[in-house]
């Protein structure tokens, strides 16, 4: 198999290390070596027919020199000595050109080989019983003719990564992600509605066996079709109860984006300068944290093997800091924070998020509920997206309910929430207790993608809202 | 190279009922563009391969990157043990048979993209640079080089080579309320042209910098330019016309063949024939394609299949229109080869003075509507507001609602000014009924 288990992981060492000191003997001023083996199962089920069931296997080497303030890098999807020093020349080579600065990087030099911490690793289970899960999920489902897609999936990732870099770190680690998911389209000749749900992680086969598969099959089922019954949402400018995904995409798309130090450095962030300025209401504290265990975007290293950290970005109200890469560290004088990441060996280390969430209040849910006069709540998101330069926020609701004088009343179908970032914190005031995230996929600009989560509590605040057709 | 490894792989699939492996080759080269300047050259390679398979009923599928010695007997085990564990499905539509091309082999390869150089890369990054006068904080101009080989255990044994040439550029100007600019570029050939790119992203983003905040709500005929209906249509249209959404009955229009589903103004053909990221002569499967109607006049003609759906269409596709790289790890989706919208005889100055009460918008945050629903309501980022032919104002921070089956119903006019957006190739156009609302 193509799994590099950890014994095997000396021998890529070696040749990472090779290709560093190429790099350098051809003059580079730093330079790191990662290889990455990645193999994904994934399992569909629709309507009980089994769309999907593929196993996949990729690796390369992903090689990167820094010269004169700029990047030159080499990808090659292959473990043969010859193309990774192939690759290690042409990054030498991509990085050169007129200087940009003198700017030198000061990575955090680590020496370190984990595995994986999981309960159930996913190689141990047999692919017959995710298989069952995966076709139990889609049939439970099947409560009602008005029904029409029963969607059941499963998916791991069993991530080996290697890197070297110039400055002595040597460093392997296993990354394991699990999820399973369920989602119900219904239709009633005149519309068609959807509800999804299921779990997320970097934990192991352990959080299937802790799910409910049957509630979670019938409640999604059941919930497209109370859907079926939504009605048009209002719109203007009104008070939002988001629940945590959307206060999520709050944190994420709004203020996370806009942290990331890459926009800071080029000035193309609405935060640029803001640290010690007030963005926010006095109750709110907002993380990006890449050491939440379990948590579908933490890392114990990012990319460029810095060791994952907790960055407060807003405290109490008040902006705080910024997520950086290496190359963002260096030009802000801060150390790095673990927040140089990337899709996988062949594409672009830059500034990204992990886990990035508001913190709690002191609010139960039913009662922040019970005290809120007119206002939408929301249930669960479609997307985001970001606006590092005008600081709008915008985000799309999967569906809601109109609470009036306190009470859940009728449920609205998909709504879009918008507004300044900066505005609506202000508006927060109130937080319920829990924090939720919620894993998924992020890209930056259009593409790059990479592993997250976002979340928070229930978050009220005023919002524009606009009620779709 | 490519053959050779795909009929090697075909000797080791012997024993299956039905097999099939596709291999891909790219070589991509990215140039960054971080602050106005040239920050990241990359030079990638990718090649792997999948393998799938049927015995028994049962089907087998992996992918690996061919990243050493080894490599296939790992995807063969891998598919291998796939298809033990898999469920017994007698229903199974059979893999693509040999079949005569339908059209030529459209123009799809530009041998200076195959020989460029990260010289050459990075004039043509100079060459927005300079033309732009206002910041560019981030952009990438990446060109690429695919060859791809599928052969089946029914006889299909196809190649295909093209190169990719994709843009996206940010421009911003440095004020306390900064405008955003945004433009892209797709295409097959390296026409792409540096100066119209920087003046366009200057313009952009200096009119994005006088918007104001729109105020109440309006009902306004939204006009819509290439870069924005591309995404538009593609999030909504092509969803309607998958094959895969009819089969599983989530097509909003799927028992509507035949049928007036749009305003009779609106023409649209998957056209494969020309220059365009995704046109071939066969599709990922083996599957030859065609040159075929989708909508006439209104009236929808067609879905798109692949051979998992059956009857397929020759839209099975690995390939994407933006990233050439990893084609061989995806399993083929339906999608369009080049979604063409006939163009009309309007200029987009014509369609505004012919506008009465409207909104052209430069700029969502996202373009995208539901495809199930068609649903959307979507933040604009910089819009111009149109009162009796005239712009009178730039807007920003406003909500767009409507829903695109209903706005394709309700075109209005149709401009000259197609361009290509990925797989979509769209002039202005614009529709009724649409609200736009405020803070």
């Amino acid at each position: 198999m193509q799994k590099m288990v950890m014994e095997e992981a000396q021998g890529q060492q070696d040749l990472l290390y090779k290709a560093v000191e190429h790099m350098q003997d051809l003059g580079a001023e730093f330079a790191d070596a990662k290889s990455q083996s990645v193999r994904n199962t994934g399992i569909s089920s629709v309507n009980g027919e089994l769309r999907n069931l593929v196993r996949k296997g990729v690796g390369g080497v992903c090689v990167r020199a820094w010269i004169g303030g700029r990047w030159g890098y080499g990808n090659v999807s292959s473990f043969d000595k010859d193309a990774v020093m192939k690759a290690a020349e042409d990054a030498v080579r991509n990085a050169a050109g007129d200087k940009r600065s003198d700017l030198s990087l000061e990575p955090v030099v680590v020496k370190k080989h984990m595995k994986a911490q999981v309960k159930i690793h996913p190689d141990s289970v047999d692919l017959t019983e995710k298989i069952e899960v995966v076709r139990d999920l889609d049939k439970v489902q099947s409560i009602d003719e008005r029904i029409i897609n029963r969607i059941g999936s499963y998916s791991e990732e069993i991530k080996d990564n290697c890197l070297v870099n110039s400055a002595g770190s040597d460093i392997s680690w296993q990354e394991v992600r699990t999820l399973c998911r369920a989602m119900s389209v219904a239709a009633d000749g005149q519309r068609f509605e959807r509800y999804y749900d299921g779990p997320d992680s970097t934990l192991g086969f352990e959080v299937v066996k802790d799910t409910d598969i049957e509630a979670l099959g019938r409640k999604t089922a059941q919930e497209a079709i109370a859907t079926l019954g939504a009605v048009r949402c209002p719109s203007g400018n009104l008070t939002v109860l988001s629940d945590p995904m959307i206060t999520g995409l709050l944190a994420h798309e709004a203020m996370g984006h806009a942290s990331e130090g890459d926009e800071i450095t080029k000035k193309r962030s609405f935060l640029t300068d803001a640290c010690g300025k007030k963005v926010a209401s006095d109750i709110i504290c907002m993380y990006d944290n890449g050491t939440v265990p379990g948590a579908h975007g933490s890392v114990p290293f990012d990319d460029e093997g810095t060791p994952s950290t907790c960055t407060k970005i807003i405290d109490n109200g008040v902006y705080n800091g910024y997520m950086h890469s290496l190359e963002t560290a260096s030009q802000l004088g801060v150390k790095p924070t673990g927040n140089g990441r990337a899709e996988n060996f062949g594409k672009r280390t830059w500034v990204r998020m992990t886990n990035t969430y508001f913190g709690p209040g002191e609010w139960d849910k039913d009662e922040l509920i019970a005290e809120t006069k007119d206002g939408i709540l929301t249930d669960k998101m479609v997307n985001g997206m970001e606006d590092p330069v005008g600081g709008c926020f915008e985000a799309k609701a999967l569906r809601g309910y109109i609470i009036k004088n306190g009470e859940i009343k009728d449920i609205v179908q998909s709504f879009t929430l918008t507004g300044k970032s900066v505005e609506i914190l202000q508006t927060v005031d109130a937080l319920s207790d829990e924090v939720v995230l919620d894993g998924g996929m992020c890209g930056k600009g259009i593409e790059d993608w990479v592993r997250v989560s976002s979340g928070g509590p229930y978050m009220r605040a005023r919002m524009i809202v606009g009620g779709g057709q | 190279m490519n053959g050779y490894i795909t009929e090697k792989a075909m000797q080791a699939l012997k024993k299956y009922d039905q097999a099939e492996v596709y291999v891909s080759e790219t070589v991509v080269n990215t140039v960054y563009i971080d602050n106005s300047k040239i920050s990241n050259v990359e030079t990638k390679t990718d090649k792997g391969m999948m393998f799938r398979m049927t015995k028994d009923g049962r089907m087998g599928k992996a992918s690996v990157t061919l990243n050493g010695p080894g490599a296939e007997e790992d995807c063969l085990s891998m598919a291998d043990s796939v298809l033990q564990f898999s469920p017994v499905n007698h229903d199974m539509n059979p893999y693509v048979f040999p079949r005569s091309a339908k059209i030529s082999v459209p123009d799809v390869f530009d041998r200076k993209v195959a020989e460029i150089t990260p010289d050459v890369l990075r004039e043509l990054a100079k060459g927005v640079i300079d033309n732009c006068s206002v910041n560019i904080p981030r952009a990438q101009i990446r060109v690429s080089t695919t060859s791809s080989h599928v052969m089946n255990s029914n006889g299909v044994d196809v190649s295909h080579s093209s190169t990719l040439v994709y843009g996206h550029f940010t421009s911003m100007t440095v004020r306390d309320h900064p405008g955003e600019g945004i433009d892209t570029f797709h295409g097959t050939h390296l026409t792409l042209d540096p100066a119209h790119i920087g003046k366009e992203l200057s313009r952009k983003a200096n009119d994005a910098a006088v918007c104001t905040g729109f105020k109440g709500t309006e009902q306004m005929t939204m006009i819509l330019p290439p870069g924005e209906l591309g995404d538009m249509l593609f999030s909504s249209v092509g969803d309607a016309i998958d094959g895969e959404n009819v089969k599983y009955g989530r097509s909003m229009w799927k028992d509507s063949v035949d049928s007036p589903v749009a305003s009779e103004k609106l023409t649209i053909t998957d056209d494969p024939t020309v220059p365009a990221p995704l046109s071939c002569a066969f599709d990922d499967e083996g599957q030859p394609t065609q040159k075929r109607p989708v909508l006439e006049d209104g009236v929808l003609r067609g879905f798109l299949r692949d051979s998992f759906c059956g009857a397929s269409t020759g839209n099975g596709m690995r390939r994407s229109s933006v990233e050439a790289q990893g084609a061989y790890e995806r399993t083929p989706v339906i999608k369009p080869l080049n979604l063409v919208v006939k163009p009309g005889n309007l200029t987009r100055e014509q369609i505004i003075e012919q506008t009465d009460r409207g909104i052209l918008v430069e700029k969502f945050a996202s373009p995208e509507a539901d495809g199930l629903t068609g649903r959307f309501g979507l933040n604009v980022r910089c819009g111009y507001i149109v009162r009796n032919g005239e712009i009178t104002g730039v807007v920003n921070n406003a909500l767009l609602m409507g829903n695109m089956f209903d706005c394709v119903k309700n075109v209005d006019l149709i401009g000259c000014d197609s361009t290509q957006m990925g797989v979509i190739t769209v002039p202005t156009m614009s529709f009724t009924g649409t609200e736009l609302v405020g803070n």
